[in-house]
């Protein structure tokens, strides 16, 4: 006798959870992306041109190609005056 | 005792306003981001090689900031002066392999197609070429291979 739907009922929502968890995981990092795929493999360099670009456009991902900068960007960049711990 | 501990959940970082000092001449920052400076660099380092190789030995000299504002503002100058040109007279193509690296974490051999337009435009109109320094000799540069995997 074949086998009864029924019995793949769990292994189909099972199935269905991984789809909406991770539907939901990639549209999420989508959109707070600037609607851009993310970035990955992100090394010391990549932040902290990542980090300039925030102080440039507001965004760590916003791109800009004008050739000079607003006049905020020459004293906007962050002191760090304590060691950064995680509590 | 703990009276006496600084707060160290701190919120706000610090960001110290004050400009430089009047005795330090002017010089608009670059306010090119990460993706069309990529885009740009190897023009920048073929156009601004003499202005860069100063401030690079100065700065070998002495690590001090204020050692190096001279070259360090010549430096600035050049990129702007550079990325004017570009933008003059290869504005579409610089855009879209710039917004191409966008979309591709910023990985130079995803956006190939759109590079080739860019440097044969660059080439034609203002005669800079992309040579990457340590192709071994003989061999093609990476970005101009047609199959660079196999």
């Amino acid at each position: 006798m074949p086998v009864p739907f029924e019995s793949l009922l769990p292994f189909a929502i099972i199935a269905g959870m991984y789809v909406v968890t991770a539907t939901g995981l990639s549209v999420t990092r989508y959109y707070s992306n600037d609607k851009k795929p993310t970035r990955h493999g992100l090394d010391t360099w990549e932040k902290q041109m990542m980090e300039r670009d925030r102080r440039l456009t507001g965004s760590l991902r916003g791109q800009s190609d004008s050739p000079i900068a607003s006049a905020a960007f020459a004293t906007n960049s962050i002191w760090y005056l304590e060691k950064q711990r995680n509590h | 005792m703990s009276a006496n501990k600084q707060a160290t959940f701190t919120h706000t970082k610090f960001v110290d306003p004050t400009p430089l000092p009047e005795s330090v001449p002017k010089v608009d920052e670059l306010g090119v981001t990460s993706a069309p400076l990529k885009s740009a660099s190897f023009f920048i380092g073929q156009y601004c090689k003499e202005y860069n190789d100063d401030f690079m030995l100065c700065k070998s000299e002495n690590n001090d900031p204020k050692h190096c504002l001279t070259e360090g503002r010549k430096v600035t100058r050049c990129a702007i002066n550079l990325i004017t040109k570009l933008r003059e007279n290869c504005g579409k193509e610089f855009e879209a392999h710039w917004q191409c690296l966008e979309k591709n974490n910023q990985e130079l051999s995803a956006c190939r197609t759109p590079e080739r337009t860019f440097n044969t435009c660059v080439f034609d109109k203002l005669g800079l070429e992309k040579k990457i320094p340590g192709t071994p000799e003989g061999s093609e540069q990476i970005h101009n291979k047609k199959n660079p995997v196999y």
